[in-house]
């Protein structure tokens, strides 16, 4: 193990603001896995999800001098890459053009089933796992958004309130909404 | 059937289940639970819908992820420095611009000053000194002679030009008056 990896995210984004590239590509390692399983779970599609996570190193690497120590690194690089998949989604609503009859239920909380090719399928093809799966996709974005931070990623509350510049008190009545949400959408599926 | 005081104990569920409510808030959801089987059959899926969020499968970047970035990272740093020097060499075009500019105003300055006009002693020294700022660069000493005596009769020229464009003004104000 070399010494670097003892390194705290914090140590590493200011040994890299002072040009060390070596701590970035560590941050790289540290944090490609993590933002694959978040960014996916909007995007549903593996290459669109590596595109993103790839534009979120990218912009990190550019605008390096912008983290500053206040926040976690963490909490820092969680939010661009969150933007980026909203703004992703907020784009592909724009191009595709949906009916209130595409919906799968009468509520304007969900969004359209996406039906992008599911890479997932593949290694999760359990009906239970599909099951939540759908269930996840057809959450309202702010519904998902908590959801995968706070049950997929298992953030604080503290850095989720951080994340999406939202009172603590907000995120956990959110946290509740989302997860009662989508366990009436589990049960709707079954019926 | 579920009411107001089941929407109000479903609410509490994520802080009930991490056991972080008041005792008495805690206790009012024990009993509520107890005695309301649609709030408890909520709660129960609730357990299972947490548990099948835990059970996802992890998902894990391509193996080239980090070459591709550093790759496309190191196109990214090569772009900067070309973007650097097109800007350098474009301020440095910029620059010699104004120069030529305002060279050729402080000539036109001189030429049509009344002080250097009445005053044809100092003038010379002044434009033999503008001459020689404006061919510092010229390798022959033949190339300096041709040169400046373009210039000298492009500047005559401008000169005209100049008390011609000024009169024209002063015509302007007085018909105006
Ligand atoms: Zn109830």
């Amino acid at each position: 193990m070399t010494q670097v990896n003892l390194k705290t995210d914090e140590e590493l984004i200011a040994e890299f603001q002072a040009g060390n590239e070596n701590a970035f590509v560590e941050l790289v390692d540290r944090y490609k896995d993590r933002l694959i399983n978040f960014v996916y779970r909007f995007l549903n599609d593996m290459t669109d999800a590596e595109d993103l996570v790839q534009e979120t190193f990218l912009k990190v690497y550019k605008n390096k001098h912008a983290y500053r120590e206040i926040a976690k690194f963490s909490t820092w690089i969680y939010t661009i890459a969150g933007n980026l998949a909203r703004s992703e989604l907020r784009k592909r609503k724009r191009r595709k053009t949906y009916t209130m009859s595409d919906l799968s239920y009468a509520d304007n909380e969900f969004t359209p089933v996406d039906t992008d090719k599911d890479t997932e399928g593949i290694v999760f093809n359990s009906y239970a796992g599909e099951e939540i799966l759908k269930a996840i996709k057809n959450l309202a974005e702010p519904f998902k958004t908590i959801i995968i931070l706070r049950d997929i990623q298992e953030l604080s509350y503290e850095d989720i309130s951080t994340i999406l510049d939202i009172p603590m008190g907000t995120v956990k009545s959110r946290v509740n909404r989302a997860r009662l949400k989508l366990q009436e959408t589990l049960s709707y599926l079954r019926e | 059937m579920q009411n107001n005081e089941c929407v109000f104990i479903c609410e509490q569920f994520t802080e009930y289940r991490e056991n972080t409510l008041s005792i008495e808030l805690k206790s009012q959801v024990d009993t509520h639970l107890a005695a309301c089987s649609s709030c408890a059959k909520v709660f129960q899926e609730l357990g299972l819908v947490l548990d099948k969020l835990k059970q996802l499968p992890t998902l894990s970047t391509t193996q080239e992820f980090t070459n591709i970035l550093m790759a496309r990272i190191q196109h990214l740093d090569q772009e900067s420095v070309l973007h650097r020097m097109y800007n350098s060499s474009y301020t440095r075009v910029a620059g010699y611009a104004i120069a030529a500019g305002l060279i050729v105003a402080i000539g036109l300055n001189i030429w049509i000053d009344p002080v250097s006009l009445s005053n044809p002693d100092r003038s010379p020294g002044y434009a033999v000194q503008q001459q020689s700022n404006q061919i510092p660069q010229s390798k022959s000493f033949a190339g300096q002679i041709d040169s400046s005596s373009d210039k000298t009769e492009d500047s005559l020229k401008i000169q005209y030009k100049s008390i011609d464009s000024g009169s024209q003004k002063l015509q302007l104000v007085n018909d105006s008056e």
